[in-house]
């Protein structure tokens, strides 16, 4: 215990001296900016540094810089916070000024970056800058790469980025804990040659996984695979803002993947292609197309489409249980269940009770009965024509013409144009193929007309 | 020791003038209305001595009126029970029996010799006395002592039949507690089981739509069945309960259909506080007073002996002048020296008897004024303990109970838990809440108890 103690204090030492050595250097810390908003801020251009065309981190920020000489300086601050996950629910996570997930870093190729980091939590923590390439005295693995940055110390990460692309970055002391609890972020850097890969909008969101049990508000953070809460950017469905994008626009989306299970995010109306990982650019014949994609743990993906096709296009992970919010996963089967004398024996005891589940779940996403505190239904969510009944990662990217650039809010529902949505059919129904055998039939060759 | 003996010394004073007494003893109902006094005081209901055929109607149709199709309470419970418990009426013939004895022995009428005899001492000696003395002699020479015993004994009847009494009053109080609490402890299970049928019924129509298997229904039916068993069990028990209530209070033919509420009284506000409840235990239980009467008799008893063996013709002129004066049976003193009795001869071994025989007895009293204050603060820990136990159940088990359930409805709502589970929660709801009604009924016997150890008249509960 004393040689642990001893060692610490003296890694301690060797860093202040080397914080004081910064001090003399550059006087004062870069202002450690905070939100205390869930609401998607889209970042101004650069007025000072090279010029790049901002990320819009979905329901998040990027974090204010300054430039010191020829040094990018930005100051993270590690600290408990509280992440409205959506309209009702306050979740009590760690994370990075203010907000879960921290802001989104932001910077280019070439540039030279100090990223002060100040721990206010009740624990030592690191910053691993995932994906970068950098000296091995940077990439905060806390005891690996440095001493783990201890309660109240501010420590300073100094790195040129040699390469442009998609990253993150997250702890690496005791990180199963402070992940779970939220603290990760999205690292942009752009290319120096804004003719490199250009778009025109540019989003990104990192999924999260949490255990919130319905009723709390903190985080189990022993679990390892029953998780309630599928968020991106720490948000759920229905208050993940959408992708407003105009008509025509050249989209990119990035997505970094910081659970513990795989999630094919899939997006209605057209098809991609991934254009970048972690590791850098896919070069262009090495790409395919696809209306998925798998994003691997601990992995990153960009695709990149062109805006051709308006309207109000879902995006979500493709697992099912992963666009709901927390829900039992113990529940029988009620379908085809009647409930009709059970409801009246248990409404003696509970007259609260309503029978569910006998047709579907769907009846969840219709009724809104009082659910425990801090706790959004396990579907939710209304559109134009009745209810979405989703959670967790679910969106919408919505194509609309005239769009001004910097415009990203809300446009509203789509209207489809006349004769372009499905409509009820009211005549009389033709018959209908039927097969109740289970083996496999050949369907004969289409007889053609020849006449 | 000696300040026990003191209090109960002074005690003694409670014995009413001879004269009262005997007028007592000839009244039609002899010596009832310290009884009715007692009882009334102990149990605030009326005790009923029904002497003839006519009294014995209006009674019935008395009781008829309080309970036939009635709810009752404890209260009235506790009245008819003392209006018609033929068991009492029986008490009271010995009471009856024992006022004959005394006016009998006033009047001089049947000599009561075998009783004086015995009381004279034991072994070879009261037989010895008993070969050599004429009845008449010893009619005359212990006509006082005799008259003195018989008025003991009248007193002794009288505490037994407020000690019956009572004892009546408690034992049907409790009854009535405990019948009531059976049926409470019932409908719970009764309301439980209702939530096992709802399982039931969802697991039979989950086996039908094919959403659960066999065993899985099985534990949900075998769980109801069990809780059918239980429930059952618990009905019996509190028919029994009540049939017993019904023995107490002496019903039958139509008037057992007397019915009880479902429930127990909540529990009151707090429980009285009774700094002095050995106070009143020593001054009102019936078994310390019987045990000063007893005392009293040795006294008496080897007075008599020494008497007798002052047997001097001034102790004797004293007792026939006194006997000519009350001019009660004109008998006329002669005094007879041969009535010079061996009694005399062994009186110092007498008299060390008499001290022995007294202390003996002092001392058991003693012992038994020691147990009863110990009784006393028992009870009185006992029903305070039990009211705090049971205002835990009710004020901080049951709210998060409730609390439960209202979770588990919105836990259900939330499609996060299943209707299984809704309704475990509600099970384990309502065995709090039978937890909570046993704690309930466990502060009413208690609270019992303590008039029980108050009035001394019980020997089952302590
Ligand atoms: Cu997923």
């Amino acid at each position: 215990m004393i040689n642990r103690r001893q060692m610490l204090s003296a890694g301690a030492a060797t860093m202040v001296a080397a914080g004081a050595a910064a001090q003399t250097r550059f006087r004062d810390l870069p202002e450690a900016a905070s939100t205390d908003s869930p609401m998607t801020q889209v970042p101004p251009r650069p007025s000072v540094g090279v010029d790049y065309n901002p990320v819009v981190t979905l329901n998040g920020w990027s974090l204010p810089f300054r430039m010191n000489g020829n040094v990018k300086e930005f100051h993270l601050v590690a600290e408990p916070v509280e992440r409205i996950m959506a309209t009702g629910m306050i979740a009590r996570l760690w994370g990075y000024n203010g907000q879960s997930t921290g802001p989104t870093i932001e910077a280019v190729e070439g540039e030279r970056v100090r990223i002060y980091v100040t721990n206010r939590l009740p624990e030592h923590t690191s910053v691993h800058w995932h994906g970068l390439i950098l000296p091995s005295g940077m990439d905060g693995v806390g005891g690996l790469s440095h001493p783990a940055i201890p309660p109240g110390k501010t420590y300073v990460y100094e790195f040129d980025l040699t390469k442009s692309g998609t990253f993150m970055y997250h702890p690496h002391a005791d990180e199963m804990v402070q992940m779970a609890m939220g603290m990760m972020g999205l690292f942009i850097v752009h290319p120096r040659d804004p003719a490199f890969m250009p778009v025109d909008r540019d989003f990104a969101f990192l999924l999260a996984a949490y255990d919130i049990d319905p009723g709390t508000y903190i985080p189990r953070v022993a679990e390892m695979t029953d998780f309630n809460m599928w968020t991106w950017n720490s948000r759920i469905f229905p208050d993940i803002d959408p992708l407003a994008v105009s008509k025509g626009d050249r989209v990119r989306v990035r997505c970094g993947n910081l659970t513990m299970t795989n999630h094919p995010i899939h997006m209605h109306g057209y098809d991609f292609q991934v254009t970048c990982t972690d590791g850098g650019w896919v070069p262009e014949s090495a790409r395919w197309p696809e209306v998925s994609i798998d994003i691997p743990v601990g992995a990153m993906r960009a695709y990149e489409f062109d805006a051709v096709h308006e309207g109000d296009w879902a995006i979500h992970c493709h697992k099912s249980h992963h666009t709901m919010n927390a829900m039992g996963h113990d529940l029988p089967t009620f379908i085809g269940t009647d409930k009709r004398k059970l409801t009246g024996m248990i409404r003696e005891r509970q007259p609260g009770y309503m029978p569910m589940g006998t047709a579907g779940m769907a009846d969840m996403g219709m009724m809104s009965m009082e659910l425990p505190d801090n706790t959004v239904p396990m579907m939710t969510g209304w559109g134009p024509y009745g209810p979405l009944e989703m959670g967790g990662m679910f969106s919408v990217v919505k194509v609309r013409a005239g769009l001004a650039a910097d415009d990203y809010s809300d446009p509203g529902w789509y209207q489809n144009p006349p004769g372009t949505q499905a409509w009820e059919w009211t005549g009389e129904l033709p018959d209908h193929a039927s097969n109740d055998s289970p083996e496999t039939r050949l369907t004969p060759r289409p007889t053609r007309d020849n006449g | 020791m000696k300040p026990i003996l003191l209090t109960l010394g002074t005690a003694l004073l409670l014995s009413a003038c001879d004269q009262a007494l005997i007028r007592q003893g000839s009244a039609p109902r002899p010596g009832f209305a310290l009884v009715q006094d007692s009882t009334r005081h102990a149990t605030g209901q009326d005790s009923v001595w029904h002497l003839s055929a006519a009294e014995l109607d209006a009674n019935a149709a008395r009781v008829s009126a309080l309970v036939n199709g009635k709810t009752i309470g404890p209260d009235r419970a506790v009245q008819v029970a003392l209006m018609n418990n033929r068991a009492l009426q029986a008490a009271y013939a010995e009471l009856g029996l024992s006022g004959a004895e005394l006016w009998g022995t006033a009047l001089g009428s049947i000599p009561t010799l075998n009783l004086s005899v015995t009381n004279l001492g034991e072994e070879g000696f009261a037989r010895t006395l008993e070969a050599t003395l004429t009845t008449s002699l010893l009619e005359l020479a212990t006509l006082k002592p005799r008259k003195r015993m018989a008025e003991m004994d009248f007193r002794q009847a009288q505490l037994e039949a407020t000690g019956a009494t009572l004892a009546l009053a408690y034992e049907t109080r409790r009854a009535w507690i405990e019948v009531v609490g059976a049926f409470e402890a019932a409908a719970l299970i009764g309301a439980a089981q209702g939530t096992a049928d709802a399982g039931s019924e969802l697991a039979a129509e989950l086996g039908r739509t094919g959403a659960m298997n066999r065993a899985d229904q099985a534990r949900e039916h075998v769980f109801t069945a069990e809780l059918a068993g239980e429930r059952a069990q618990r009905k019996l028990e509190a028919q029994l309960a009540k049939e017993r209530l019904i023995r107490l209070m002496g019903l039958w033919g139509s008037d057992i259909n007397v019915n009880v509420p479902d429930r127990l009284p909540d529990l009151p506000h707090g429980v009285t506080a009774r700094p002095d409840i050995e106070r009143l235990a020593l001054t009102h239980r019936i078994d310390l007073a019987a045990g000063r009467l007893e005392l009293e008799r040795i006294a008496s008893d080897y007075r008599l002996t020494q008497a007798t063996r002052m047997l001097s013709d001034i102790e004797i002129m004293a007792g026939a002048e006194m006997e000519r004066e009350d001019g009660a049976n004109g008998l006329s003193p002669v005094v007879d020296i041969e009535f010079r009795i061996p009694v005399y001869d062994t009186g110092n071994l007498n008299r060390r008897r008499g001290e022995m025989t007294y202390m003996r007895a002092a001392n058991t009293l003693a012992q038994e004024a020691v147990n009863a204050r110990s009784e006393a603060r028992s009870a009185y820990a006992a029903v305070t303990g039990s009211y705090r136990v049971a205002r835990h159940w009710q004020t901080e088990v049951l709210p998060l109970r409730r609390e439960i359930d209202a979770e588990a409805l919105r836990s259900y709502n939330g499609m996060l838990t299943s209707t299984f589970e809704l309704l475990s929660d509600a099970r384990d709801g309502l065995e709090a809440e039978l937890s909570a009604a046993e704690a309930k009924r466990d502060y009413w016997l208690a609270e019992a108890d303590v008039s029980a150890v108050i009035w001394g008249s019980v020997g089952g509960s302590q």
